[in-house]
């Protein structure tokens, strides 16, 4: 046999071997515009983006990260508890607040506490290991009482419920709850709930 | 009586068959007119609010007998033209009823935003796009 098509007929069979038959063409999704395809009957990026995109605009409207006096209120990310089937990570849905609400000029996050100590503990860290070792200019050394304590606490919840339509539809429904509360009186000055509702066949899975 | 008719004769170049609705608020200046078979856009308000954050609202109908989601998004500007990045320029939707008007309300990212531009569609064509300036 040509080695010509010896080559070719190795070619042929490595691509099989690779792709498979008739498997599913792997993509990269577009994150622009990709809302009326293949929706889930779990919580994906699409969700989380949108229940987020709706925090952000009740909580800016609403005026509660507008400080009296100018400035920016100092905000702690309280516990957000994922009361669903999935595992979800909540970053998910609160890093894109904490973002959008640092780029509003209006609020600062603390990573010095945290409802399971602090968020990055090399702030600590450093303190307790460089404070008084002479292996380090003490004048560079975190001084004592800079830290900033936290105006306002973020806490919230999500919750799903799952409703069986009839023998092969199951409704799905997710529960984003989000509160803003002042620490200093424990009062919430903000709070809203975005509901996603998906309906499907109950052949899928909501986990 | 020269230049008089010269105005109106600009006038009519530049407006041409516009049918947008005449603004009441001064400070929006609606660039570009924005009319399809769907949707017609009655209003476009832009405003600065006491806490410095820009707000939008957009008044537009659906003209049609059915019942369809509107889909759009609001690019942020500052005040030297350039684009605010953010998740609230994201593409988001509105429910538009049958022969019923709508609303739209956003808010900017920041207190930077001193304009924006709008882009609305349906089932994923750009049919409209529309600015407000406040510069």
């Amino acid at each position: 046999m040509p080695t010509t098509i010896k080559l070719t007929l190795s070619s042929i069979l490595a691509t099989l071997l690779l792709n498979g038959c008739g498997a599913t063409k792997t993509v990269n999704i577009d994150l622009n515009h990709d809302q009326n395809t293949h929706a889930v009957m779990g919580l994906d990026y699409r969700d989380f983006q949108s229940a987020a995109q709706d925090m952000i605009k009740s909580l800016i409207s609403s005026g509660a990260i507008d400080k009296p006096n100018g400035g920016r209120y100092v905000l702690a990310i309280s516990r957000i508890t994922n009361d669903t089937m999935q595992h979800i990570d909540t970053d998910q849905l609160v890093k894109k607040i904490r973002v959008a609400l640092l780029r509003s000029g209006k609020v600062v996050v603390t990573t010095a506490i945290g409802v399971n100590g602090a968020e990055d503990k090399m702030a600590m860290q450093t303190r307790k290991d460089l404070r008084g070792n002479a292996e380090f200019n003490q004048k560079t050394v975190a001084a004592k009482g800079q830290m900033i304590a936290p105006d306002m606490s973020l806490s919230g919840k999500i919750i799903q419920r799952n409703i069986t339509v009839d023998s092969s539809t199951q409704q799905v429904e997710y529960y984003f709850q989000m509160t803003m509360t002042d620490i200093n009186t424990n009062l919430a000055y903000w709070e809203d709930e975005k509901v996603i509702g998906k309906r499907g066949s109950n052949n899928s899975v909501a986990w | 009586m020269r230049y008089i008719s010269l105005a109106f004769i600009i006038s009519l170049v530049f407006n041409g068959c516009n049918t947008t609705p005449k603004l009441k608020d001064p400070i929006v200046n609606v660039i570009d007119s924005c009319s399809n078979s769907y949707i017609q856009i009655l209003d476009l308000k832009g405003r600065i609010k006491d806490d410095g954050f820009m707000q939008a609202q957009v008044r537009g109908k659906n003209i049609t007998n059915s019942y369809f989601r509107v889909e759009y998004k609001i690019v942020w500007l500052d005040a030297n033209g350039f684009t605010i990045d953010s998740i609230l320029s994201n593409w988001t939707t509105t429910p538009a009823d049958a022969n019923q008007p709508f609303y739209i309300h956003e808010i900017s990212p920041n207190t930077k935003a001193k304009s924006f531009r709008f882009y609305l569609r349906k089932e994923g064509k750009t049919i409209c796009q529309q600015q407000s300036n406040l510069l």
